[in-house]
């Protein structure tokens, strides 16, 4: 392993390696635009440029490999020189509209002005103005602000193979532009924007919607299919305001679909099921929460009393954290043991959509077919707590079954044509409401994925933990908590405590460290 | 939450004297009686608000200068009248009592990216501590020396921008930007 001094201090690197990686890996980053590690090494930007000993002339350090024993200066004076003048000439037309910009605080442009730039223009004539484009569903174009690393260029080519992006012109009159009549309108169009090291690209989404420093973060799960895909939810005073991906190297890498990052938008819906609700005389009337709890477990009682064992069900939403669905089943089991677990309705495209790089063919991404992100999870909750099980069409059929607790939580509607479920006495847990919610005979709503703790199983066995961001909206209550108080135990739910106790391969289940990673930021005086 | 976690807290027993208010009750007049004797002997000073007012009073009097006094806020207008924030979020960032709520559109304007639709103050939760003027890059905000504002609920004291911008016409005569 080639061992490397950069400003005095000792690197270990992979073989191979480019300087400027080895030095992200070692949290000691040097300044960089257009160098991403999910894409090909343009070395345009010439930010990086380092003095490396025994080469005459500056070399970039992202495309340099690493040699044993090479000694790298970032901060020598002639690697000064270059970073102030490199700094220099992206400001010379660069607008300078950072309070109007939605990049501002996450802009790179701004940290390098401030770590390696001038704090005085010396640019006296007027700057090139370039025209404000509106290149796809998604996205928008501002072209003063762009800095040409063609981060986004090499994406749309290399990530999402669909190549909608190129470079225009050359020199000063150089941008970025789409093909006439030709939009920027594939699934992974948003990754430009988190792309983007300046506020080039923006989100039509996010567009004025909030500045970035406000925004706290928390990390999750993407709810839209079975791929998994970490992602930040980014949020402030209740209410979500974006979604990033999250860096995961065996899931979804850097990126994300469209469709995961504009998932939040159910969260916040107006139809959001509020107020618990129940059945009498035939018409539903509004009820307080902890009265339809209770008016749920003496319905269930009484039919399992009646019926005997068997008589009840329980349908496990795929859209249920793992815990959730361990905690209903005790519960269901508790009061009926030969109670049936069935999970719900896994809605499907049918096929998984590939992306592809434009060249090689290699696949980049892939967006999963099955478009609930726990199916594979339930199964497993459902072997783990053992008993009579069954399939949904298996379920109506039985002349068993005379009650039953039923879980929605899906982002859009899932009660469709085939849906069958058993007559009788249901309860339904959703967050919006569908055309069984009307008929149930006790509506307890129920928290979205952002507003709760759990883990999610991915079509390929990965366990992952999702952190809550928000609460949930007045009138709901998370699934966790009413499960707690059915079980009889105290306080509140609590994902890790009942983690452990589900046992293996459950309770190792952790976050990943994700804020070890970053050097604590240099204080500098002013 | 654990059981655990949960303190209770008991109300304090009054002791004997307590229990008679009276000892208490005089303690109160006694302060009452000081300030009236410091006001007869002049070293307290009383003004008839509102017909005498600090600012027309000499300092060495204790009156006050209003060119630096910082009161109630204004929204600036620009030479065609329209409002020069552009909605950057600083001085709401700035502010320590959060009392600047603001929301952001795009402009109507050619001219300009962005504009607020909504800015409003919590004139009550305020502490007038400037922080917003020194923030505010294009110095769109600024505090008047007006400063007797009233109100007769909370509600009325939350001032949208239609009300800043009024302070605006009513003080630029006198405080010019």
């Amino acid at each position: 392993m080639p061992t490397i001094t950069v400003d005095g201090k000792r690197i270990e690197c992979k073989d191979r390696q480019m300087i400027l990686q080895a030095c992200l890996d070692a949290a000691s980053p040097l300044p960089h635009y257009c160098y991403h590690p999910g894409l090909s090494i343009p070395a345009s930007c010439r930010i990086c440029l380092v003095e490396v000993e025994g080469l005459p002339k500056l070399v970039p350090s992202c495309q340099t490999p690493v040699r044993d024993g090479m000694i790298v200066h970032s901060t020598s004076p002639k690697a000064i020189a270059n970073q102030k003048q490199v700094m220099e000439y992206l400001l010379v037309n660069h607008p300078l509209d950072c309070p109007v910009c939605d990049q501002a605080g996450e802009c790179l442009l701004q940290d390098y002005s401030y770590q390696y730039g001038r704090s005085q223009s010396r640019f006296e004539e007027d700057k090139h103005k370039k025209p404000k484009k509106d290149v796809g569903l998604n996205v928008l174009l501002y072209n003063d602000r762009c800095i040409m690393c063609t981060r986004c260029v090499r994406f749309t080519r290399e990530v999402s193979g669909t190549s909608e992006l190129y470079v225009d012109g050359r020199g000063s009159k150089e941008e970025i532009d789409i093909f006439p009549g030709k939009p920027l309108d594939n699934k992974l169009s948003g990754n430009v924007v988190d792309l983007c090291p300046v506020g080039a690209l923006l989100d039509k989404d996010f567009l004025f919607k909030q500045r970035v420093w406000l925004l706290k973060e928390a990390p999750s799960i993407s709810p839209v299919d079975s791929g998994g895909e970490n992602i930040w939810l980014h949020y402030n005073e209740g209410v979500i305001y974006r979604i990033k991906p999250r860096y995961n190297a065996q899931v979804n890498t850097w990126w994300i679909s469209d469709d995961t990052r504009y998932s939040y938008k159910a969260v916040h819906d107006e139809k959001r099921l509020r107020g618990a609700r129940r059945m009498q005389y035939g018409s539903q009337i509004d009820t307080s929460y902890s009265k339809a709890i209770e008016e749920a477990d003496a319905g269930l009682r009484a039919i399992a009393k009646q019926n005997g064992e068997g008589s009840l069900y329980a349908m496990l939403s795929p859209m249920m954290a793992c815990e959730e669905a361990y905690l209903l089943g005790k519960y269901i089991r508790s009061i009926d043991p030969q109670a049936v677990l069935v999970l719900g309705p896994v809605p499907s495209t049918g096929q998984n959509e590939t992306f592809k790089h434009y060249i090689s063919g290699k696949t980049t991404f892939t967006i999963q077919a099955e478009k609930v992100p726990n199916a594979a999870g339930i199964r497993r909750v459902i072997a783990l707590l053992g008993g009579p099980t069954a399939d949904l069409a298996g379920l109506a059929d039985s002349a068993n079954s005379k009650a039953g607790w039923i879980v929605g939580g899906y982002l859009s509607n899932w009660v469709t044509d085939q849906l069958k479920l058993p007559k009788g006495f249901k309860i339904i847990q959703d967050i919006l409401p569908t055309t069984i919610s009307d008929r149930a005979d006790v509506l307890l709503p129920a928290a979205a994925w952002a507003e709760k703790d759990g883990c999610w199983e991915n079509f390929a066995g990965k366990i992952q933990p999702f952190v809550a961001a928000i609460a949930p909206p007045e009138g709901t209550r998370r699934e966790g908590d009413v499960y707690y108080q059915l079980l009889g135990r105290g306080g509140f739910y609590i994902a890790d405590e009942v983690r452990a106790e589900m046992g293996e391969p459950f309770a190792t289940v952790k976050l990943p460290d994700i804020h070890a990673q970053a050097p604590e930021p240099e204080f500098i005086e002013l | 939450m654990k059981d655990s976690d949960v303190i209770v807290l008991d109300e304090p027993r009054l002791s004997v004297a307590d229990q008679f208010y009276l000892p208490q009750v005089l303690v109160g007049l006694g302060t009452t009686m000081k300030h009236m004797f410091k006001v007869l002997s002049g070293t307290d000073i009383v003004i008839q608000y509102p017909e005498e007012r600090r600012e027309d009073m000499p300092v060495e009097q204790g009156g006050m200068l209003l060119r630096t006094y910082r009161g109630v806020h204004r929204l600036n207008k620009d030479e065609e009248g329209r409002v020069k924030c552009v909605a950057c979020f600083m001085c709401s960032t700035a502010c320590p009592a959060r009392c600047i709520h603001i929301e952001a559109e795009e402009s109507p304007w050619q001219d300009r990216e962005k504009y607020p639709a909504k800015f409003d103050i919590d004139e009550l939760r305020c502490i007038y501590c400037g922080m917003c003027e020194e923030a505010c890059p294009v110095d769109a905000i600024e505090l008047t020396s007006m400063y007797d504002i009233v109100g007769l609920t909370r509600q009325e004291m939350i001032f949208d921008k239609e009300k800043l911008l009024r302070i605006f016409d009513q003080t630029v005569e006198d405080e010019p930007m």
